[in-house]
């Protein structure tokens, strides 16, 4: 494609307040906000609109504005996935195996057959479809279903690998009669030779999970600046000072609140409607058009809301192809809602991690070795790295990262908010602090020693925000405190790769009585997807959001999108919205012009009104002349102007009070800074850091699923014993969002937020608690008992 | 325990409608035997012991009967077996999806509603318990265009992210904001602890809570604040 190089300055925009040396808000002003500017040339694709830059002043987008659905959730009218109920429709169950590992003996489907209600029963032992396991863990969606037997063995049948894992299932009337033939169907097991922790699995000697295939499987290490580099031994061989250290992560559930299902109805026998709880609405219809050999405009995926998405709700998964399997059986349409507690064995969870840690740095605190080793189970799914933080962060010519995925006999893992990062950070941020107490540095210093440069990079000034608004200053001087409760600051720095680009595609359409309609294939997960769709496109109208008509959330206008995971949504599709609703708007002026007698160029839209002709026009009236002709435009998105783009930063600051007689850790403040280009929606964007901040905090205290190791269940898979964060756990928080502007990234400078938050929230308090006791906890999560045991070791 | 159990409204122990497929006293009826929100010792008493039914479990789907439930003013009569909770009777029944089911065990409070004027939850009510009482949820506070004063703090604070658990915690605080107009900020963060949000929406809702509760501020102008939106899908 044609490009044209664009002039443009990009640079740091700083909130638009400041605390004065007495900590008073001090307003800002906007040419004094910009920052650490330089200016680039961008290749620009032809057919782009005009580009922004760091003075670039959008009028709605940018701005903390409530989403627009927000009066549709609060009043309860919101239709999600578990609220559809379709005329006559039934109800799933899925049977599922009470053995970690077993051989199917005998299958009776005879009895249950027979029970109430009862319209279709399916096996699953005998389906020829990949682990929903692996499908889950999958991390690219849509390929949940693979035409092979993962699992055979002679009888050709699937065996079942984890408590938990799918046997049967079937559809009644109610989901009681569904419950009641599901304990009807009959399954005779042989229980086989399971493991069911890391450890035991790491040994030559332990029973294999996967047939044919060692448990310990060594993932591939990427080279380059951003992968493994230069030499480690020669880095720690060159050391002053080394550092080793040993931290231990444990398994993490999502539960996201509305579970994983899907209701789904054939409306003809090669025609398919399904409403799915997910978080990619193409790669559900991608996975049961390959299922049902249909062409993919067949299936019509819809999900108007979704109830949470954190990583573990892409493609059909089993919960799509069962209960569209069950709907063809049964002629009539199914829904199929996992309970809390299949939710938490077989949808999903983040890994856990054993790492051993080396660093080499010289007196000075610059690094010259990193060193990850690292093992974590992710049951018998894939994904147990931990994350990029130690190949990207920081400046250190020597890094090596070795990682393993352990198999065990447990439910599969799925990616899980910036998938890996906050287990890497949680080592390797701890490990510099450690190193800066050997070097008697300041951490933050450190950090900053090993600064690594990019451009528009924001992390300089983030650490500065940070440590102002936590008053990192007073740790010169710190007083941990004499009594039982000790109080410690800590830090920790985030980052996560910018990804999101083509393909996207968007429609607007502008009517004559004035309404404008964005159509876009994405979906909203919960981060205002909605709102944030309709900014883009109000903001070339001159309208306000709440003027522009959006759908989402259906795949029936064939218009793609991304599925909303990696942080990628709104850099997609933003882009491509901006471009589709500027084409509309030029047509639209075009359109105009002849009748108000002016050139097109003259006029402008702005505040609601059409300008350029005289007197303001409103916008609806201004469209009424268009008479009964309706203007569209659909743009695909361009790519980003450059690539390898700079990844998106953020630094979070800890202050906790430990009591050292019960070992609580209570959190008192957590100020996080992070940026996502160029944000837009401030409160949204606040929100969304708030979240990954807040599940970080409760990967740090409370969270952790319990296995009984001799029988291979989990111990607390419904929320009355697995811990959540709640009302009386959250500290202070400061939420503080910067933009970055990168004009080489896309039309809008948009960069992802959903994960970053979440990276270094549980370093930053496990800092913060090493700075109270003196001694360094390594083991997640931060359970009183580990504190306790952690100061009965130093005393010792 | 959480602040709003709901278990005092039941006068037997009952045996919950089972899930999981094992045959066990459901967590509903053991708080029941506790005498649930009070926080008293955890012991079952010969008395309650006494009123559990035989564990006949997969053996209970004769007994269909016909209820009432009186659903925000409306009666409406539904057929249920008497293992169905008040929620799924609703949810599943009678279409009234704006209590959420999340956990199903009196966890997460995204199903909380008013039972003749007190917060239960919803999912640890037998639908034919609820029978006769006055049912209201969070359909019948306000509509997307006349929302109350909270539900309206509670948009434009933000205070919800993907809307889930808000059902629930608009219930939950109405309730409050009923019995105690103006709450202290503890007071607002015990009230809501009985409740769960996945996306970390505390401090929003908090904010959201406490600012309902002060005299109403400037009203917003109407071209920043989504009241007048065209319906969203």
């Amino acid at each position: 494609m044609a490009k044209t190089n664009v002039r443009a300055t990009g640079g740091i925009i700083l909130p638009p307040e400041r605390r004065t040396a007495t900590g008073e808000l001090q307003q800002v002003a906007w040419e004094n906000r910009i920052v650490d500017t330089a200016a680039v040339e961008v290749p620009v694709p032809a057919g782009e609109p005009p580009i922004w830059d760091v003075e670039t002043r959008p009028q709605v987008i940018g701005k903390a504005l409530p989403r627009l659905d927000g009066p549709i959730k609060v009043s309860g009218r919101a239709d999600y996935t578990y609220d559809q109920l379709p005329p006559g429709t039934l109800y799933g169950k899925i049977v599922r195996s009470p053995y970690p590992h077993a051989r199917i003996v005998r299958l009776d489907l005879e009895r249950a057959q027979a029970m109430p209600g009862v319209h279709a029963i399916i096996r699953l032992d005998e389906a020829d479809l990949q682990h929903s396991s692996a499908a889950a863990a999958a991390a690219e969606p849509g390929t949940a279903v693979a035409a092979h037997k993962q699992n055979g063995g002679a009888s050709g049948k699937r065996n079942p690998l984890f408590v938990g894992d799918e046997i049967a299932a079937v559809a009644a009337e109610t989901e009681e009669q569904a419950e009641d033939a599901a304990r009807a169907i009959e399954v005779e097991y042989e229980p086989l030779p399971f493991v069911a922790d890391l450890e035991t699995a790491r040994q030559p000697t332990a029973p294999r999970v996967h047939a044919g295939r060692n448990n310990v499987r060594k993932l591939p290490a990427p080279r380059g600046s951003n992968g493994d580099r230069g030499d480690i031994h020669a880095g720690l061989a060159a050391a002053d000072v080394r550092i080793e250290g040993e931290y231990r992560t444990q398994v993490a559930l999502h539960n996201a609140l509305e579970t994983h299902g899907v209701v789904a109805r054939w409306e003809t026998s090669n025609q398919l409607t399904v409403w799915a709880a997910t978080q990619g609405i193409f790669g559900v219809r991608g996975d049961l058009a390959t299922f049902f050999h249909l062409p993919p405009h067949r299936v019509r995926v819809i999900t108007n809301y979704l109830g949470g998405g954190f990583g573990a709700k892409f493609g059909a998964g089993m919960p799509g192809i069962v209960a569209a399997w069950l709907a063809r059986e049964a002629k009539a349409p199914v829904k199929l809602m996992y309970d809390r507690k299949e939710e938490n064995l077989a949808s999903g969870n983040r890994p856990s991690s054993h790492q051993r840690v080396r660093l080499g740095a010289k007196k000075d605190g610059s690094l010259t070795a990193i060193e990850i080793i690292s093992y974590g189970t992710p049951g018998t799914g894939h994904g147990a790295g931990v994350g990029g933080m130690a190949r990207r962060a920081y400046n250190c010519a020597n890094v090596r990262q070795q990682e393993h995925d352990v198999a065990t006999n447990l439910g599969p893992a799925a990616a899980f908010r910036a998938p890996g990062y906050p287990q890497g950070a949680f080592a390797l941020e701890q490990a510099l602090d450690e190193l800066a107490e050997r070097l008697q540095m300041d951490p933050l210093e450190l950090r900053l020693k090993n600064y690594r440069e990019h451009p528009f990079k924001a992390l300089r000034r983030q650490y500065e925000i940070g440590a102002e608004r936590i008053g990192w200053s007073r740790r010169q001087h710190w007083q941990r405190g004499e009594g039982a409760v000790r109080r410690g600051l800590g830090m920790a720095s985030a980052c996560w790769p910018t990804f999101g680009g083509p393909p996207a595609t968007a429609r607007v359409t502008v009517q004559p009585d004035g309404t404008v309609t964005l159509t876009v294939g994405s979906q909203d997960i919960g981060g205002g997807t909605r709102m944030i769709a309709a900014q883009v496109a109000a903001e070339e109208f001159g309208l306000t959001p709440y003027q522009v008509r959006v759908e989402l959330g259906d795949t029936r206008w064939e218009l793609y999108g991304p599925a909303s995971g990696g942080s990628v949504t709104i850099t997609s599709i933003a882009p491509v919205i901006r471009a589709a609703a500027w084409q509309a708007q030029q047509k639209l002026l075009a359109a105009l012009a002849p009748g108000l007698n002016v050139p097109p160029e003259q006029l402008k839209l702005a505040g609601g009104k059409l300008h350029g002709a005289g007197e303001p026009i409103p916008f609806a009236r201004a469209c009424a002349r268009l008479r009964q002709g309706t203007i569209s435009a659909q743009a695909d998105r361009a790519a980003n102007y450059e690539r390898n783009l700079t990844d998106m930063f953020g630094a979070q600051f800890a202050e906790v009070e430990v009591d050292t007689e019960t070992g609580r850790i209570r959190v008192v403040k957590i100020v996080a800074v992070h940026d996502c280009g160029r944000a837009m929606n401030r409160l949204l964007a606040e929100s969304q850091v708030n979240g990954g901040l807040i599940m970080g905090l409760s990967y740090a205290l409370y969270e952790e699923r319990v296995v009984d190791r001799p029988t291979g269940h989990v111990m607390n898979p419904t929320l009355d014993f697995y811990k959540l964060a709640g009302t009386r756990e959250i500290p202070e928080i400061e939420t503080v969002i910067l933009d970055a502007i990168d004009p080489r990234s896309n039309n809008v400078d948009a960069k992802g937020l959903g994960e970053p938050p979440i990276v270094p929230t549980a370093a930053a308090i496990a800092n913060a608690a090493a700075h109270a006791l003196g001694v360094r906890l390594r083991e997640l999560p931060m359970t009183p008992d580990r504190v306790l045991n952690a100061l009965a070791a130093l005393n010792s | 325990m959480r602040a709003y159990g709901s278990g005092q409204l039941l006068k037997d122990v009952h045996m919950k409608k089972n899930k999981s497929g094992h045959g066990t006293i459901s967590r509903r009826g053991f708080l029941q035997g506790l005498g649930a929100g009070a926080g008293a010792a955890g012991v079952l008493t010969p008395g309650t012991l006494a009123k559990l039914p035989p564990a006949t479990q997969g053996a209970a789907s004769a007994a269909v009967r016909e209820i009432e439930l009186r659903i925000n003013g409306r009666r409406r009569r539904v057929r249920v077996e008497p293992r169905v909770t008040l929620l799924d009777a609703m949810r599943e029944r009678l279409r009234v999806t704006g209590p959420k089911r999340v956990c199903d065990r009196g966890e997460c409070g995204a199903c909380t509603v008013f039972l003749d004027g007190r917060p239960v939850y919803a999912c640890m009510v037998l639908a034919v318990d609820a029978a006769g009482h006055a049912i209201e949820t969070v359909e019948n506070f306000g509509t997307p265009k006349r929302l109350t004063r909270l539900q309206r703090e509670f948009v434009e604070h933000d205070a919800q992210q993907c809307g889930f658990c808000t059902p629930g915690f608009v219930t939950a605080a109405t309730a409050l904001l009923r019995r105690r107009p103006r709450p202290s900020d503890a007071e607002i963060q015990s009230a809501l602890s009985g409740n769960l949000c996945r996306c970390g929406t505390y401090p929003k809702l908090l904010a959201a809570v406490r600012v309902a509760s002060r005299p109403a501020r400037r009203s917003q102008s109407a071209a920043s604040s989504p009241g007048k939106q065209h319906k969203q899908r």
